[in-house]
């Protein structure tokens, strides 16, 4: 260990003598491996340091196990209150949210056979609902097609389509149909509000039982664009 | 580990160490050169933001609202100063370590150059049209890819020099240099993609960046600086670290747990409970990486003296305070993370005084007290006036104590003391950079043969 | 540990252990996060944002307030905020879910701002705010023109319309009003 590299203060003009002895890399390297082969600190026998070590790593793990438990709120994604009461905080919402992902559920089963699962419909035969003023704007006009059906000839896009739509809606629960409708609204490019459950009971209300709709009808109460 | 048969004879053990040490010159200049710039830099916004109010000259300029220069001070004294001084360090402590010749080193200055052209765009952008809305993702998306690429040639060194090292060599400083050195580039990418490419919703976003912030800060910032205080400890002190068997225990701890306290920096926040006590337990955890490093490191300076040779050598003298910072930070920071101390705690200055603690009074110090023994090795000039190490050690050290107190204590007591904190930190900053560039610039130029440097 | 793969991915692991737990899991949950009615069949809350306050963020962005000001308001339990009026209620996910960044803030020079379109009264009120007088000088008044800073900008007109459109003053299901 007598190379050059071992005094490290030869750069400190300040002193005149060379700083304290320091270790060559090779020496540094060499008695820290001979400790890490040997496992043991050299020439002190036994020590007490790797238990304690160890008691203090499972004593911190077991008090974050606990903590974790105590404080996660079962790690519901609806928690963000320590002190709110219990009860409240894993009943999760307790009011209707428009779930587009149910949605695409749900109109895969009752819609995408005729309209297809990309919304593109069967020129001539049944409608496209990508980018479609019928879907979008006023929420009542596609509530009211998915309730009672329409039939009738209407033109998209250039094409001519003589529809029989059948009233898929009747069997459906008002919060299925609501969210049906905020899938249709909000996927293949459409950008339309969400629709809730209580706007479909409004319009199920309102419109009672009934046959289908004649295009005439849908568009007379609910102008497209709006 | 092959037989240890390599303490050689001097002259060997000197042509090999010039050998490994000339390569290096050119990048080292770009990359400790730009590095000084930057946080010079970064000092002189960071005593702007520190004025209750700017100066008429230049306080109706929108350039100069608070947030855009301690954004462009921030930026610059993380990836400008802490970056490419690690690029560069990082790879002369690897190099040496591993008797590693580096061969395509224009593949660092390049890298290099890049990062500082990158930095220099995103640091203009954000004093110009304004910072966004997380700290440290503050720039232009388009400048994250070559900030990765460029990282990439110039922070992967260590990596290739532990990789492909000749003899073997295997000690703590390596795995933590190497580990922090792959980490930065793995966390910068994943914040990328989680803020910019494919944002995340609402508040996640909020989440990823804890977490960019924690890694860049403990991991790459930090494990560097430990990997660089395993290194001088033993070797200015000339003795084994104190339990060193106990070393990998205290790597691979300190990796595993850094992580995970990310969101203690969010308890209170609209951010789900449970993870909020991640961030909790996570913070204590990393208590036992503290407890070992500390262990190991200050173990070995409490034996014989230690301290006291510690003082006197400008190297450890920085190194030895830097490690003592940045342990004293991580235990602070499991202190804060108790929810109800959190609540007194949150909003204030006191994560700035954490983070000062963390980045200038630990990491920087480690890296000044290294620059201090790298330097004239790789430049083969000196250092050239002892006056201006003692001006830098003592600016430095009052102002960063200063800093701290005026952050840690009453708010009242923040405008003048921060102000003249920060005065003082640049004044520490101008004398080292100065005297870093004297001594880079005094070696013999790159590319001459030249056998010895003393 | 002497084998470099192991190191490399080791590190790689633990770094990215923590984004996959905190990060990709946070993000599993919110997915789906919508909004949701304040009240049975009442409109969805948060409230679509006006265009000028969707240009104001930008404005709020652009000139780094969020360095001095929050946006959240933490539960009772957890320090003062309700305590000291800040809002009515605790900050929740839901009500960041239309904001394209979220800018939380993490520390308090200037007031939380969470519900600040609550507290302001009237336009002139909140261009006063804006223009925050430190000293006896304007420190935004490059944002206003006129001889006393009275006349605001377009920018400016934006950032008010954002500060006033700030509001967490609505039941949600995970906060609800008491």
């Amino acid at each position: 260990m007598n190379d050059r590299n071992r005094h490290y203060d030869r750069n400190r003009p300040r002193q005149g003598s060379p700083g304290p002895e320091g270790f060559s890399d090779g020496r540094l390297v060499e008695v820290h491996s001979q400790i890490a082969r040997d496992k043991q600190e050299p020439a002190q026998g036994f020590s007490m340091t790797p238990i304690l070590v160890v008691f203090l790593f499972c004593a911190l793990g077991f008090w974050a196990g606990l903590y974790l438990t105590r404080n996660s709120r079962g790690f519901s994604a609806s928690a963000f209150d320590l002190n709110a009461p219990v009860a409240f905080a894993s009943a999760g919402p307790v009011v209707f949210e428009p779930d587009a992902a149910k949605g695409q559920t749900l109109y895969l089963a009752n819609c995408a056979a005729c309209h297809q699962p990309t919304g593109a419909g069967v020129p001539g035969a049944f409608p496209p609902l990508v980018k479609s003023l019928w879907v979008a704007g006023d929420e009542k006009r596609i509530i009211k097609i998915i309730i009672a059906g329409m039939a009738g000839e209407v033109e998209i896009d250039g094409v001519k389509y003589n529809g029989n739509m059948p009233n898929v809606g009747v069997a459906l629960k008002d919060a299925q149909i609501a969210h049906i409708a905020t899938y249709v609204r909000s996927a293949w490019g459409n950008a339309a509000e969400p629709v809730m459950d209580a706007s479909v009971a409004a319009v199920r209300k309102e419109i009672g039982a009934r046959g289908q709709y004649s295009p005439k009808e849908v568009l007379d109460a609910h102008p497209l664009g709006n | 580990m092959t037989q240890e048969q390599r303490s050689g004879r001097p002259d060997e053990d000197r042509s090999r160490l010039s050998r490994i040490d000339a390569p290096l010159r050119a990048p080292f200049l770009l990359l400790f050169g730009s590095a000084a710039l930057w946080l010079m830099l970064s000092s002189a916004l960071s005593l702007l933001t520190t004025l209750k109010a700017l100066p008429a000259g230049i306080g109706s300029y929108e350039w100069f609202a608070h947030g855009r220069l301690e954004a462009a001070a921030r930026n610059a004294f993380v990836y400008g100063w802490a970056g490419n001084a690690l690029f560069a360090i990082n790879l002369w402590l690897l190099a040496q370590l591993g008797r590693f010749e580096i061969r395509n080193g224009w593949m660092a200055s390049v890298g290099g150059l890049f990062w500082n052209l990158a930095l220099t765009w995103c640091t203009g952008s954000v004093i110009v049209s304004g910072p966004g809305a997380y700290a440290l993702l503050d720039f232009p998306v388009g400048a994250g890819p070559v900030l990765a690429a460029s990282f990439a040639l110039a922070g992967l060194w260590p990596v290739v020099a532990y990789a492909k090292r000749p003899t073997g060599h295997n000690f703590a400083a390596q795995w933590f240099v190497v580990g922090a050195s792959v980490t930065f580039l793995l966390a910068f990418l994943l914040a990328q993609a989680a803020v910019f490419w494919a944002p995340a919703s609402g508040v996640v976003q909020a989440v990823a960046h804890s977490w960019y912030v924690r890694t860049v800060h403990l991991l790459w910032l930090g494990g560097s600086a430990l990997g660089l205080g395993y290194y001088f400890v033993s070797k200015v002190l000339a003795r084994p670290l104190h339990a060193y068997y106990l070393a990998s225990v205290a790597f691979w701890t300190y990796f595993l747990f850094a992580g995970w306290t990310a969101p203690a920096s969010l308890i209170g926040s609209p951010v789900p409970l449970w993870i909020q006590s991640i961030g909790v337990v996570g913070s204590m955890m990393l208590l036992v990486p503290v407890l070992l490093i500390g262990l190991n490191l200050l173990g070995a300076l409490s034996r014989d003296g230690g301290w006291f040779r510690a003082w006197n050598s400008t190297s450890l003298r920085f190194i030895s305070i830097g490690i003592v910072s940045l342990l004293a930070s991580l235990a602070i920071a499991a202190w804060a993370s108790d929810r109800s101390v959190n609540a007194g705690l949150r909003f204030t200055s006191f994560a700035e005084g954490q983070n000062l603690l963390l980045l200038y009074a630990g990491v920087t110090f480690c890296v000044f007290g290294a620059a201090y023994a790298a330097l004239p090795r790789v430049s083969g000039g000196r250092w050239p006036s002892a006056a201006a190490i003692h001006v830098h050690f003592w600016a430095s050290t009052l102002g960063a104590a200063g800093a701290a107190f005026a952050a840690f204590a009453h708010p009242s007591a923040h405008g003048f003391i921060s102000a003249v904190s920060a005065a003082l930190l640049l004044i520490g900053h101008l004398a080292f950079a100065s005297t870093a560039f004297a001594a880079l610039l005094s070696g013999v130029p790159a590319g001459e043969s030249q056998p010895a440097h003393d | 540990m002497k084998n470099f793969r192991y190191l490399v991915l080791g590190a790689l692991a633990a770094t990215a252990l923590p984004f996959v737990g905190i990060v990709v899991g946070a993000q599993a949950q919110f997915n789906s996060l919508g909004r949701a009615p304040a009240e049975e069949g009442g409109p969805l809350m948060p409230p679509l944002e006006p265009g000028q306050a969707i240009q104001g963020r930008q404005v709020y962005l652009s000139l780094g307030c969020v360095s001095c000001h929050t946006q959240q308001v933490r539960p009772a339990g957890q320090g003062g905020d309700i305590a000291g009026a800040l809002g009515a209620r605790p900050s929740v996910a839901r009500d960041y879910v239309l904001q394209p960044v979220v800018l939380l803030g993490d520390r308090r020079i200037g007031p939380d701002l969470a519900n600040y379109g609550v507290r302001a009264k009237a336009d002139a009120d909140v261009h006063l705010a804006i223009l925050h007088k430190v000293g006896g000088r304007d420190q935004f008044g490059f944002l206003y023109s006129g001889a006393n800073h009275e006349i605001p900008s377009e920018r400016a007109v934006m950032l008010a319309a954002y500060l006033r459109s700030l509001r967490q003053d609505y039941s949600s299901p995970e906060a609800p009003l008491k």
